[in-house]
This record gives C-alpha cells, structure tokens and sequence, in this order.
C-alpha cells in the first residue's frame, strides 16, 4: 500500500511504445516539459510526471496519432 | 446539467468518447449513454488505411484508452433513429425512446457514395470502419491483381501507400491536377514524386466512365481512355455529415450541424456538438461557419462541447482551436496547423515548410516530414492567430461546475 501511495504523489509513470511512435511531436505540443523531439530526431520524455503534470501528460497520451503512449497511476484519482 | 441528470452522447467515435471523458472529468455525476452505431468501443479510427487495412495492427490493438472511469452505459450497434428537441427524446430502433436532459451530437462523417459504382460488390469498399479494413483484405486475398483507389485526398493517398507497402500493385484514380492538391503545388508535387519512387501509379485529372464487371476483376474504363485492371476498388471520395436522423429535429443541417461559437447547436436547447459533424465558427480565424474533419479536432471539440454542455449556454466559451492534423505516406510524415483550405496563395516558408496565405496573413502550414520545425511554425501560427479574448461575462448557475482553471492550455 505504501508503495501505491508513494507512486500517486508522484505522479503517473509514461511510457511510449517506440513500435508505434512515429515522431510527429504532437506530444511536445501538449506537454513541452515532458517530451522533446530532438535534434536528431528521437524523443526524449520524462519517465514519471509530477502530479501537477497529469494533464499534460494526459492531453499528449489522447492527441498522439498513433496513440503510442501509455500512463500508469492514473486511473482513481 | 446537474446532478441526477441524463447526458445522452450520440456517436461512439472519438469525440463522443472523449466528450464523455470530459463530463467525468469536471465531475458530472449523473447518468451518460453513450450510442454508437458500430458494434464496437471507440477506437482509433486513423488505422484504418494504415495499419488495419495492411494487417500489421489487429481491431483489438486500436481499442482507444480513457485514464477516467468512464462509468457510461454503452448502447453500441445502436442506430439513433430521430431527434425531438421539444420532448428532449432520441429515437431509437424499437420504438424506443430515451430522454435527456443534455445531449451531444457526435455522429461524424459517411463515406460518399460513387455514382455508378458497384457498391454491392464486396469487392467495392469504402474505408471508414474496422470492418471496411477487413473487407479490403479479403477483396486482396482473392486474387493478385493491383487495387485502385479512387480519391486523392488523404484516405486515398494513405492507401496506396499501404498497398506498396504490402507489395501490391496499386493505381490512384483521381480529378484533381495531382494528389493532395488542396495542400498547395509544393506538397503535391512531393506527394507525386513520392508515389512514383514506390511505384505507385497515378491517374490524375481523370475520373470512371464506366466499370467493366467480370467473375475475377474489374475494368475501370477511364474518361482519359486508360483501362485500369482491379482486384478490389476503394472509394475515397469524400465524406458527407451523418445527419440524416437529425431531420425534422429543428437544427439546422446544411453541412453538418449549424453551431454556434461554443458548439451549442442553432435551433435547441441543452444540445452541443462535437466532431466532423459540427459545422462552428472558429473565431480565431473569423464567423463563417465551417466543418473540420480532422481527427484532433474531433478529440479537441469533444471536450469543448462537453465542457460547454456542463458549464450551460450563459456560461459557454467560444471553441476556438489551432486545427492540426497528420498523414503518415511511406516513411514521410505529412502535417498541417491552421486551416489551409482558407488560402488564396501558398508561400515556401522553409525547408519542407510551406505557408498558407490569405490576403496577405498566414492562415496555415503544412510540413513535409518536417516534425521540429511544425512545432516552431505551429507556435509562430497561434502567435500571430491569436484566440480572441473570451468576453463572455455570464456566470453559471449555482451548482452548477465550472469548467475549472486547471483546464490544460494549448501550449505554445
């Protein structure tokens, strides 16, 4: 229990299926602090989200076109 | 709306699904239908040309997710039949009547038809459902004859590309001068030499004269007198608004359904919509009316329209989005910002960035594989589009949620 509690002040794990990702940066649009489209043409992101972020980091997972990214700790707040 | 009440959200596309998610968001707590002719979950529909229709995603991998509980009672495979806003009552098959005390028109787009087609062969399809995917499969599994696609626009051009990426001989039936026409001559150009460097072929500036129906193929005699072979043929040709249940309702239907700024529908009450059906002005660009059909405005508009539904009339905001939208063609990634359809000239802005101008004032990019630097000009496009200050001064009944300040902005 103490494990889940910790996880959801921290905010919800991101995960981006790399087979689907196809780099368009909508993502970056959504939530600039959490993914970057590099310079050399891979995404960069952050791998948990402050629970101030969650809905940036929800607002990139529903506009990805190739709905490619993935919250965990999200569901029940 | 308040609580205890009905929300009935028409069409289980992504708009109805993510204007349900929006409800519960803002903490509606009453009941929500959601109807949806297909018997399926929403899900993501942009698969279809791509991914479903080249069979490297299967119907249950593009099931779209929501991170709310959704808590909605599904009413899928369900056809609404009328609308009465007077009694506030959807039909339904039956006889069955629903009520609500909100509702949300999300029925989206239909594939239109080709006079002269044989839509009754199943190797004639159109591309809009799961089901349509699978139905082009079994047309290709039948024989090793190319397809045809008619339509240049971005299903059609999708789907030759996914043919070449199967390996399939493919051919692209269409009227305009070039594919993506309506993209400018930059990007059409692109599109054109990309084809011919996968050996797609092209048939542009032309249309059917007649279809030649034989046990194993089809003939397409072509008004420029070329005779294309076909396994199967899609039709791409362009989507009319699914309003025909909506006829007598009182709302106005010419092209979609006739909103408002806030995409509350003319002609009723406690009535908002969402998706390509709606036809709003966007007055970030000015008060004409228009239909988008792109996938992230229908996401976009359906939170809007939820939103607005909760926080009443008095209290609604002007929907007022940059549209953006995306096509991936072989590895190339096409993008767009702005509402390109406006321009009357096209500029270079860049390296694969074109510009959209209307009298003078950009109205639109279009990026060819160009994801960085969309981003850049996405953000000089809402900076010198800006949305309009919302001078909206009414404030919502008691009780009744706001739409809070935590709503995420568009980030520039």
């Amino acid at each position: 229990m103490a494990g889940r509690m910790r996880m959801r002040a921290e905010g919800p794990r991101i995960s981006v299926d790399n087979e689907r990702c196809e780099r368009f940066g909508l993502c970056e649009w959504e939530a600039p602090a959490l993914f970057q489209l590099r310079r050399d043409g891979r995404l960069r992101y952050r791998r948990r989200a402050q629970p101030h972020e969650i809905e940036q980091a929800a607002a990139a997972a529903r506009c990805c076109p190739m709905q490619a990214i993935a919250l965990t700790g999200v569901t029940g707040r | 709306m308040s609580d205890g009440d009905r929300i009935v959200i028409v069409g289980a596309g992504v708009a109805g699904l993510r204007a349900a998610e929006r409800l519960r968001e803002l903490g509606f707590d009453g009941e929500v239908v959601l109807i949806g002719d297909e018997a399926r979950r929403p899900y993501h529909r942009p698969t279809v040309s791509k991914q479903l229709v080249q069979g490297i995603a299967r119907p249950g991998d593009v099931t779209l997710q929501s991170y709310v509980d959704l808590d909605v009672h599904w009413r899928l495979g369900t056809r609404a039949t009328h609308l009465d806003t007077a009694q506030r009552v959807v039909h339904l098959p039956g006889g069955e009547e629903l009520w609500y005390d909100g509702l949300v028109v999300a029925t989206g787009v239909v594939p239109r038809h080709l006079p002269g087609s044989p839509r009754h062969d199943p190797r004639v399809r159109v591309l809009r459902t799961v089901e349509d995917a699978a139905a082009v499969r079994r047309a290709l599994a039948t024989s090793s004859k190319p397809a045809v696609v008619i339509g240049g626009g971005l299903i059609g051009n999708e789907f030759a590309a996914s043919m070449r990426q199967m390996g399939r001989d493919v051919t692209l039936v269409g009227h305009a001068r070039a594919p993506l026409y309506r993209f400018g001559p930059r990007v059409a150009e692109s599109v054109t030499d990309l084809h011919r460097s996968h050996r797609a072929a092209l048939a542009m500036r032309t249309e059917v004269r007649h279809w030649i129906t034989t046990k194993d193929t089809f003939g397409l005699h072509l008004t420029n007198n070329q005779l294309v072979v076909a396994s199967c043929v899609v039709l791409a040709i362009g989507s009319v608004p699914a309003v025909d249940w909506l006829r007598g309702s009182g709302l106005t239907l010419d092209d979609g359904v006739l909103c408002e700024p806030t995409l509350f529908a003319v002609g009723a009450d406690d009535v908002v919509v969402a998706g390509d059906v709606a036809r709003w002005p966007n007055l970030r660009f000015d008060d004409v009316p228009r239909r988008v059909e792109h996938w992230l405005n229908a996401v976009e508009s359906g939170r809007a329209a939820a939103e607005n539904l909760l926080a009443g009339r008095a209290g609604a905001r002007p929907f007022t989005p940059l549209p953006r939208a995306w096509s991936s063609l072989y590895e190339v990634r096409l993008q767009m910002a702005g509402l390109p359809a406006l321009a009357d000239d096209t500029v270079p802005l860049a390296d694969g960035i074109t510009g959209f101008v209307r009298a003078g004032e950009l109205v639109g990019v279009c990026g060819w594989d160009r994801p960085r630097a969309m981003l850049r000009w996405t953000a000089e496009l809402e900076r010198r589009l800006p949305a309009p200050e919302h001078t909206g001064t009414s404030v919502p009944a008691a009780g009744v949620p706001l739409v809070p300040d935590t709503v995420p902005e568009t980030v520039p």
